[in-house]
């Protein structure tokens, strides 16, 4: 059953003179429950793509459905609470908010939500502890290596329980080992919370992780591989895993 | 404004900036000092010189003398005057003072006739010490509460101003600004100890029995005494406050416009805070933004911050002003007549009502552009 659907997707930027087309009438359809990994050289428009889908960026034209609900067709507001709903975004950088802790970030999401402060307590507790991340909630991201902000970014991406997570670069700033442990945890939720993925990567190591792969560039689809060996996945070391 | 549940969000925003939050505060809070201390003065100025309908008290005074040490009057003035029409007593009053120039801690001695006294002042409340030792001794003294707080003066102790060694009988409360900084005696003891003479008066404190006949009264007492050896002239005691101490309400006047740039400087301390704050958080914005908070939440949480902020900063500075101005007692005399500077909660509230509103002002811009960048540019920016 297909959750993103794009019909001629383009986006362009006017810089001056001249118009900078990131995205050039793409098509794709990404099915409920898919992992999926964005490939591509830098400007090839993954990044744009990425952001399209989680409404933060606008197409200039084509369509994009995402569940039954045509993005373009949403105003600022509507979009924001669409995004809070439906969309929980793993930036590159982590970019948690440095003056709160990891409880109080991935609490963040849910201030927007009817819900009572046990109800929020509750679900940051199980989002923490389903990244593995419980014992450093009071921690400011100061205090928390990369590997653990990415987790709890993470965890500020799944709290809401939303229907797609994207991920952009998620490994893009950790050193190997925490980049195995990330890409592990959001295979984890794909696989057994059905968590549908969209992932930005420019490390081929990475996408063994997603069911399958696509590579852009110059804004246009230009290949698709499918998904990686569990072999190769299964080969992670246990103590990278833990 | 912003959701309950954000509330702590800015609380920790603000709290956990602490480097900027405290420069800023302090700069606020010095800032709002300032214009306290100005707002108490011009209180305190309004209070002595407005007129209000309540009054029905005139002051006779030597033409063309402004200051208690050249106004002289006969003492026998005072049997014409109450004959008047619709005068209901005429007190004669010898003012002494301890320095004729403006200043902060001035001793005024006023020499009263102290029955005619007790009976002008029926709601004056004694708080240390007692009427009838007042009454007993001859060189006894009633000192206005801010005059004994500022000097450290309690009953029983004796203490030498203006050349006067008196002694100190009580310490009384009065809603009356005049009588806070003032040491009453008795009409006869002053005189004499200020080598002024028996039989002769700074000046004549005039009741009449109804508001409306102040100007007629004061006309019939000039006309009365025009072609006499010492002509007077008589105002309502708040308007020959204002004539005395014009000086000084002119200063204080002018120095509100000192305090309108102690506002300018917290708006713009404010303003900076805030647009330092949002330029630095261009990201961490975005990441709310890409979270689902509306463009218009993120407003509103700047906006509160900036609040938040100016608030505290308003808190410290007008705190500290009405505190000093509790304490210190002080009041700006000047020829005798003394403006206190009135701090209290009223002042309080309206500057911190006012750093509210400042605060609105400083985040208005910076919110609203935070709120209009593209979410997506933001993070190509970073």
């Amino acid at each position: 059953m297909t959750l993103i659907e794009c019909r001629g997707l383009t986006r362009e930027y006017r810089r001056g003179e001249n118009v900078i087309r990131p995205l050039d009438g793409l098509d794709l359809d990404v099915p409920r429950g898919d992992f999926l990994a964005l490939m591509g050289p830098s400007g090839s428009g993954k990044t744009t793509l990425l952001n399209l889908i989680a409404g933060i960026d606008r197409p200039t034209r084509g369509t994009l459905v995402i569940d039954g609900t045509d993005l373009a067709q949403l105003g600022r507001s509507r979009l924001a609470a669409w995004r809070s709903e439906h969309v929980g975004y793993v930036f590159q950088l982590y970019n948690l908010v440095p003056v709160l802790t990891a409880y109080e970030n991935v609490e963040l999401p849910l201030l927007l939500h009817r819900m009572s402060a046990k109800q929020r307590h509750d679900r940051v507790a199980e989002a923490l502890e389903l990244v593995g991340i419980a014992d450093r909630h009071g921690h400011y991201p100061r205090q928390l290596s990369g590997g653990q902000e990415q987790r709890v970014a993470i965890a500020r991406a799944i709290v809401t329980d939303p229907t797609i997570l994207v991920a952009d670069e998620p490994t893009g700033d950790l050193d190997k080992a925490s980049a195995s442990a990330v890409m592990q945890l959001l295979q984890r939720l794909n696989r057994e919370l059905g968590k549908t993925i969209v992932m930005v990567t420019h490390d081929p190591g990475t996408t063994r992780y997603a069911k399958r792969t696509l590579h852009l560039d110059k804004g246009r689809l230009v290949r698709e591989t499918g998904p990686a060996a569990d072999a190769e996945i299964a080969a992670v070391p246990e103590e990278v895993a833990a | 404004m912003i959701p309950g549940k954000m509330v702590p969000l800015v609380v920790k925003q603000v709290v956990r900036h602490r480097a900027r939050t405290l420069l800023t505060v302090a700069g606020i809070a010095i800032a709002m000092f300032l214009f306290t201390a100005v707002q108490a003065m011009h209180a305190g100025t309004a209070a002595a010189t407005r007129r209000t309908a309540d009054d029905t008290t005139l002051v006779v005074y030597r033409q063309d003398r402004f200051c208690p040490a050249t106004s002289v009057l006969p003492q026998d003035y005072e049997s014409r005057i109450e004959r008047i029409e619709g005068v209901v007593s005429a007190m004669p009053i010898q003012v002494v003072v301890s320095n004729c120039r403006t200043s902060l801690d001035v001793v005024t001695f006023r020499g009263v006739p102290k029955e005619d006294f007790l009976a002008e002042r029926p709601s004056i409340e004694v708080i240390d010490g007692s009427i009838e030792d007042w009454r007993r001794r001859t060189d006894a003294v009633l000192v206005g509460e801010a005059l004994a707080s500022r000097r450290g003066l309690r009953a029983g102790q004796t203490f030498d101003a203006a050349g006067i060694t008196a002694y100190v009988a009580g310490v009384f409360r009065s809603a009356q600004a005049q009588d806070q900084n003032t040491a009453y005696g008795a009409l006869e003891f002053v005189q004499l100890s200020s080598r002024k003479g028996l039989g002769r008066v700074t000046q004549f404190n005039v009741r009449v029995r109804d508001a409306s006949m102040l100007d007629r009264v004061a006309d019939e007492i000039d006309e009365m005494f025009r072609t006499a050896q010492e002509p007077t002239s008589t105002y309502t005691e708040k308007a020959f406050v204002g004539r005395i101490a014009s000086d000084v309400v002119e200063l204080v006047g002018f120095a509100r416009w000192l305090g309108i740039g102690c506002l300018a400087a917290v708006l713009t301390l404010v303003a900076n805070a805030i647009v330092l704050s949002v330029q630095g958080r261009v990201a961490e914005h975005a990441v709310l933004q890409t979270l689902g908070f509306t463009g218009g939440l993120v407003a509103r949480l700047i906006v509160a911050e900036g609040v938040l902020v100016a608030l505290l900063g308003g808190a410290v500075g007008a705190a500290a002003a009405v505190v000093a101005a509790r304490l210190g007692q002080f009041a700006l005399s000047v020829e005798g007549q003394a403006i206190p500077i009135t701090a209290g909660a009223p002042l309080l509230l309206s500057g911190l009502a006012i750093c509210g509103v400042i605060g609105v002002l400083a985040g208005l811009v910076p919110a609203w552009q935070a709120s209009r960048r593209e979410i997506a540019s933001c993070f190509r920016a970073v």
